[in-house]
């Protein structure tokens, strides 16, 4: 065990495990550590993804009834160097986006819909959140 | 390292303990997992994570922005409300909100030890620990109602691949 935090593990719910897999796989680069009808895991850089079912044991309900689901608004990053033509890339390939290219102070951002409704923020750190924000840090983020 | 070797690893969560990695708190660091999550206040978001999570704060801008980190993870709270990107409403007018069921895993070596420390301190939970084929698990509710997991495997993932 040497750095204990290498791998940063998110766990996202989702309807169907093969496609969720199968999406993450073709379009953001991920690779395949394990797909069963009730889980997946997909890793790309030092990111885990946990792609689990109704069928897993993080998809049976709480004790007052309420059901896990996909979607929400919480959500990992996939940095890019020019969002722009990520977005083109993606569009082309008939990918859902929730919205349009945001931009804060931050950087600019755009949130694709997994097949579940999950999303993923496709973001362009600005070169001053990258560059200058250690001189003006209330300023960075978005 | 190999990648098996750190799946493998059972990850002790060192509650109120902070990373001894030295970086310029204000520049991103390409080698984090950035992983935003949407918040209703974020003090009090930024109070929690902090003071319950063993995070530290990388940078806060008030109310509208705020970055906390964990080893590998940088995590981006965002108020449902407020002038960052990552507040504005969708085009069809819907706007994001707190809550869902998608999460941060933490591993433990102790989830049992953690969950009895966090409930002394006032710490909500959305079930009770769950045992599952990989582990045992549990979600905490933060502030928001978002989901954070404490989780602590029984089986060796990693040996699969």
């Amino acid at each position: 065990m040497s750095d204990p935090f290498d791998i940063v593990n998110l766990r996202y719910m989702v309807d169907d495990v093969q496609a969720c897999v199968d999406w993450y796989v073709a379009h953001f680069g991920f690779k395949v550590v394990l797909a069963s009808p009730a889980f997946g895991a997909v890793e790309r850089g030092r990111l885990r993804l946990l792609l689990s079912g109704k069928m897993s044991s993080a998809g049976r309900p709480m004790p007052d009834g309420r059901q896990p689901e996909p979607g929400g608004w919480n959500r990992f990053q996939y940095v890019v160097d020019d969002i722009a033509s990520e977005v083109e890339r993606l569009r082309g390939r008939g990918l859902t986006f929730r919205n349009d290219v945001v931009s804060g102070p931050g950087g600019s951002q755009i949130l694709v819909e997994d097949p579940s409704g999950n999303v993923v923020e496709v973001f362009q750190p600005s070169a001053a959140a990258f560059g200058g924000a250690a001189a003006q840090p209330a300023k960075a983020g978005v | 390292m190999t990648k098996s070797a750190v799946f493998a690893a059972v990850i002790t969560l060192a509650l109120g303990a902070h990373s001894a990695s030295a970086q310029n708190p204000a520049t991103a660091n390409p080698a984090q997992v950035r992983v935003r999550y949407m918040v209703q206040d974020v003090p009090s978001s930024v109070a929690f994570y902090t003071e319950k999570l063993g995070f530290k704060l990388d940078m806060q801008s008030g109310r509208a922005f705020a970055a906390v980190s964990r080893g590998g993870i940088q995590l981006l709270l965002s108020p449902t409300k407020g002038p960052g990107g990552a507040s504005q409403p969708m085009p069809n007018g819907q706007r994001p909100a707190a809550g869902g069921w998608n999460r941060l895993v933490l591993y433990t070596a102790d989830l049992q030890g953690d969950v009895e420390k966090l409930r002394k301190q006032g710490v909500r939970f959305r079930n009770d620990i769950v045992v599952g084929l990989g582990g045992n698990e549990i979600l905490i509710d933060d502030p928001s109602g978002n989901a954070v997991e404490l989780f602590q495997p029984t089986l060796v993932v990693g040996q699969t691949r």
